[in-house]
């Protein structure tokens, strides 16, 4: 079996422009499962453009690109199964209740037992308590653990990240950390972060975009954050 | 539609109900709206024309178009400010299912205003009609919205991407929607008349069946692109 077959993300020459400015320049990307990749970069350098091309919200304007063995954009539907995005917002009703917005996305994704699938994610991410309230009553830090427990409801094989750690307070922090160290080898993650310490933790692979473009991929074994740093600045000047 | 669907249709449904139950926006903005051009139609025409029977369809129609266009501007309005439209369009949730349970929402939208509205406005310039007259008006309502509904979901997805959907929906909207206006005043009119024409008013409700089967393949062939970026 060719790595590309059984992999989750197979991106290859992707392209995406906004107005005639390639956002996203011929960029490769191969993520098995298991594997956990970070994309970083400077602002502008094409991170959120590439990871929403992966999320399928976005068609490329040239390239191939495969998701979980469906092309994009033929199969899209097929492909979102697979998908769990997280962004910078928790993506939920302000005016449901925590229950109605995951019920909502339970629905939509078919899953099995949604009783059970919610009050289990409610309770891991520590909104039990807060069940029947409206969304609009929480704190930020609450409706982005929501957003967590969202992201999990149809345990997603691929789990895309957009700066997931904004507005997370402790707790957050350690409930989606913990989320991550819990994936196992089914499962794939690609991360967009500004914050170059949590990228070397996360990830075994580093990308970093600039222009648009693959500037480097760093793998993260055995790689000190002053040396990444230094790298770093060094390919994205 | 498979078991699947079904099921996500019927959460969607379910979902702006609730949020337009909790936060009642958009149907008491369609209401108020209306209720203020009957009152502006009642004094500027009504008060000249005298008898303003004969052309009370096209009043209603009207009216009920314009309000209509308040709904069609709340759509998507939720998704987009609690950014929420992503973890929609991400879900495996066929367009065609999304822009189902959207026209269904508009449709239970336009005659939960319709049932308050049109009543009023037959009373204001027809000064009232038998019972059965009114049933036959809920029929042309239930076509008409279904034309509404269909082409201000579709419109109303078009617009959400676009800086300008103040702007553009009316804009796109109601020039769309005047076949639908003319077709369901000349039914509304057609049994207020003092000898109800049963022939033309079914015609008019075979027109507008017409356009609402136009309009759905219209939406069918276009939804998907609309919302896939």
């Amino acid at each position: 079996m060719t790595p590309e077959e059984d992999a989750l993300v197979d991106a290859r020459g992707v392209v995406r422009s906004f107005g005639g400015r390639r956002a996203v320049d011929g960029v490769d990307l191969c993520v098995r499962p298991g594997e956990r990749v970070a994309v970083v970069g400077p602002n502008g350098a094409g991170k959120t453009t590439l990871l929403r091309i992966l999320a399928t919200l976005l068609r490329p304007d040239a390239g191939t690109l495969v998701i979980a063995g469906a092309a994009i954009p033929k199969q899209s539907q097929s492909a979102r199964e697979h998908i769990g995005y997280l962004g910078h917002d928790p993506m939920v009703y302000l005016d449901l209740t925590a229950q109605q917005n995951l019920e909502l996305f339970c629905d939509l994704y078919g899953v099995a037992d949604p009783r059970e699938r919610i009050a289990a994610a409610l309770g891991h991410v520590g909104l039990l308590a807060r069940t029947h309230d409206p969304v609009r009553t929480f704190s930020r830090g609450m409706a982005q653990r929501l957003g967590i427990a969202r992201l999990t409801l149809h345990a997603p094989r691929l789990l895309l990240l957009d700066e997931p750690y904004t507005g997370l307070d402790t707790q957050g922090t350690r409930i989606l950390d913990e989320l991550l160290a819990g994936l196992g080898d089914r499962e794939a993650v690609v991360v967009v972060t500004h914050e170059l310490d949590r990228a070397l933790e996360l990830a075994g692979e580093v990308v970093v975009m600039r222009a648009g473009r693959v500037a480097a991929r760093v793998g993260t074994a055995g790689v000190g954050l002053d040396r990444f740093r230094a790298d770093y600045l060094e390919l994205t000047a | 539609m498979s078991s699947r669907g079904r099921r996500q249709y019927l959460a969607l449904l379910r979902k702006d109900l609730r949020l337009e139950f909790r936060t009642r926006e958009t149907v008491v903005a369609m209401g108020l709206f209306s209720l203020v051009i009957i009152i502006l139609f009642e004094f500027t025409i009504a008060e000249r024309v005298g008898n303003t029977a004969p052309i009370a369809g096209g009043i209603i129609w009207a009216t009920l178009a314009l309000g209509a266009v308040l709904g069609v501007g709340r759509t998507w309005v939720p998704e987009r400010e609690q950014r929420v439209l992503d973890a929609i369009l991400i879900a495996p949730v066929s367009r065609l299912i999304l822009m189902s349970a959207r026209t269904t929402a508009l449709v239970i939208y336009l005659l939960g205003v319709q049932v308050v509205v049109v009543p009023l406005a037959v009373i204001f310039f027809v000064n009232g009609t038998s019972p059965v007259n009114l049933l036959l008006i809920a029929g042309v309502c239930v076509l008409a919205d279904l034309c509404i509904g269909i082409m201000g979901a579709l419109l109303a997805s078009m617009s959400v991407f676009s800086r300008t959907r103040e702007l553009v929906l009316p804009v796109l909207l109601l020039p769309s929607l005047i076949p639908v206006i003319i077709t369901a005043g000349g039914a509304t009119d057609a049994v207020l008349s003092p000898s109800r024409q049963m022939a033309e008013y079914r015609g008019y409700c075979l027109f507008l069946a017409v356009y609402a089967v136009i309009f759905a393949l219209v939406a069918y062939a276009t939804f998907d692109y609309i919302l896939d970026d």
